[in-house]
């Protein structure tokens, strides 16, 4: 089973990078942003960069989750595995990503059981095998994660288990979009949409994006030739003076979403007032709560979190990194004190992140071209 | 196959990447489905096996191709995409 590889024909990439030099208009600088972490992961695994002329630029967008939390909800997370007899179960990317004193692999070195867990029904799993012990998974993610611990939460709460806990720091992907288009430093043509969260919840949230921003965005899948094919559509609306959402990703996409996904999440979660995001500061209605029907089952409310805002490091521009303001490269510190071994800065310690792909992927063409 | 036989995850296999946390998704081909669970074990690409959460798809069947990020089945693909 190999449903990939007709989307990464290198011959039909050249073809579609020939479409996109045809359909640029010498003189003009474009910038598109990808919002979506695992399209900044795809666009330096496969060296897309490459293929578009020089006046095509990708700007890298928020949309990775791990790269967005800050500093002060990675304390609350560890303070929360500190909590005696608590199994503390988080994504593995999540293990690495600095507090204000270490990280979760750091509390997990002093003593603290904290696991790796790569979905929420593991989490659950573990605390149905310790019915002694309190279990809290950290929840992390966009809409496209949501729903998964949503549906977890719900299958906590069908089966009666009464250990299984949930500190949840679910974003949403609409707000910390619009605060970027405010942003007045930010200058974009066109968003390369992303795909799984559309997959969630649909085409329809991005409208307001052409309406009240005057910006073309293409849903576009993962693989290159989905990329390539999404840059050379938002270049098309470009060059004909059209401005609307388009879905590339039609083969996954539904243009409502998936309403079973919106069910679950609008019963176990609702908005916060505000949350913080890392190098973008605090977004309005830009993150998910448990329910009032749920709260019995949010970490954060049975225990003690300290809650306190810790400000990013001096040396640390990931937030101008992730509102696309500079290249990963452009940071002072990137790949030296900051490092994917050695991270400062969130967007170095997910793979997903912006200076982590760029580090791994993209670091070695930059010194090629400067030679 | 009892579900307890087999770990509830999917890995990234030999793409890399994080599908966890990152908005990433694998295809995973159906295998059996545990209705009474609401769990389908899938098999993802490099022949890994994992139980998933199939709420959010209508009716899995065996031989249907699933989208699945983070242990949890988001699509079904259009059957004119298997291969």
């Amino acid at each position: 089973m190999r449903f990939v590889e007709e989307f990464r024909d290198a011959e039909l990439g050249r073809a579609v990078a020939g479409e996109i030099l045809a359909t640029v208009q010498p003189g003009r600088d474009y910038k598109v942003m990808e919002v979506c972490g695992g399209h900044t992961h795809s666009i330096y695994r496969y060296g897309i960069d490459d293929l578009l002329p020089a006046n095509v630029e990708l700007v890298h967008g928020p949309g990775c989750p791990v790269c967005v939390i800050p500093m002060g909800r990675v304390d609350d997370g560890i303070a929360i595995a500190h909590e005696p007899g608590v199994i503390f179960t988080c994504f593995g990317d999540m293990l690495r990503v600095p507090g204000s004193h270490g990280t979760l692999l750091d509390a997990k070195a002093e003593g603290a059981d904290v696991r790796m867990v790569y979905s929420p029904l593991d989490a659950l799993r573990i605390a149905r095998q310790n019915p002694d012990r309190d279990v809290v998974f950290f929840a992390i993610g966009f809409e496209t994660t949501a729903p998964s611990t949503a549906l977890t939460l719900k299958r906590a709460r069908a089966e009666g288990v009464p250990n299984f806990f949930c500190m949840c720091n679910h974003v949403t992907i609409v707000p910390p979009l619009r605060a970027l288009l405010e942003s007045p430093d930010l200058r974009l043509d066109g968003f390369i949409g992303p795909g799984h969260v559309a997959t969630v919840v649909g085409a329809r949230p991005f409208e307001f994006i052409p309406a009240d921003y005057g910006r073309p965005v293409v849903i576009a899948g993962f693989e290159p030739l989905d990329i390539l094919q999404s840059i050379l559509m938002i270049l098309r609306q470009l060059r004909d003076g059209r401005c609307l959402v388009e879905n590339q990703y039609k083969r996954v996409v539904p243009h409502e979403g998936n309403l079973r996904a919106l069910e679950a999440m609008a019963e176990v979660f609702e908005l916060r007032p505000h949350f913080e995001w890392r190098g973008l500061g605090f977004i309005s209605q830009s993150a998910l709560r448990l329910s009032a029907a749920y709260a019995d089952l949010d970490a954060e409310l049975r225990y003690r979190v300290p809650g306190v805002r810790i400000a990013d490091p001096k040396a640390c521009q990931c937030g101008e990194v992730l509102k696309g303001v500079i290249k990963p490269y452009e940071c002072k510190v990137f790949g030296t004190a900051c490092t994917p071994e050695h991270a400062i800065g969130t967007c170095m310690v997910s793979p997903e992140g912006a200076c982590a792909a760029y580090y791994n992927y993209g670091r070695f063409a930059r010194e090629r071209a400067v030679v | 196959m009892d579900p307890a036989d087999v770990p509830v995850h999917c890995d990234t296999g030999p793409e890399g990447g994080c599908i966890t946390c990152g908005d990433v998704a694998v295809p995973m081909r159906v295998r059996e489905v545990d209705a009474a669970q609401g769990l389908a074990l899938c098999e993802d690409d490099a022949g890994g096996l994992a139980w998933v959460e199939a709420a959010l798809v209508a009716d899995p069947a065996p031989g249907d191709l699933l989208l699945v990020h983070a242990g949890t089945a988001l699509a079904a693909l259009e059957p004119e995409e298997r291969r």
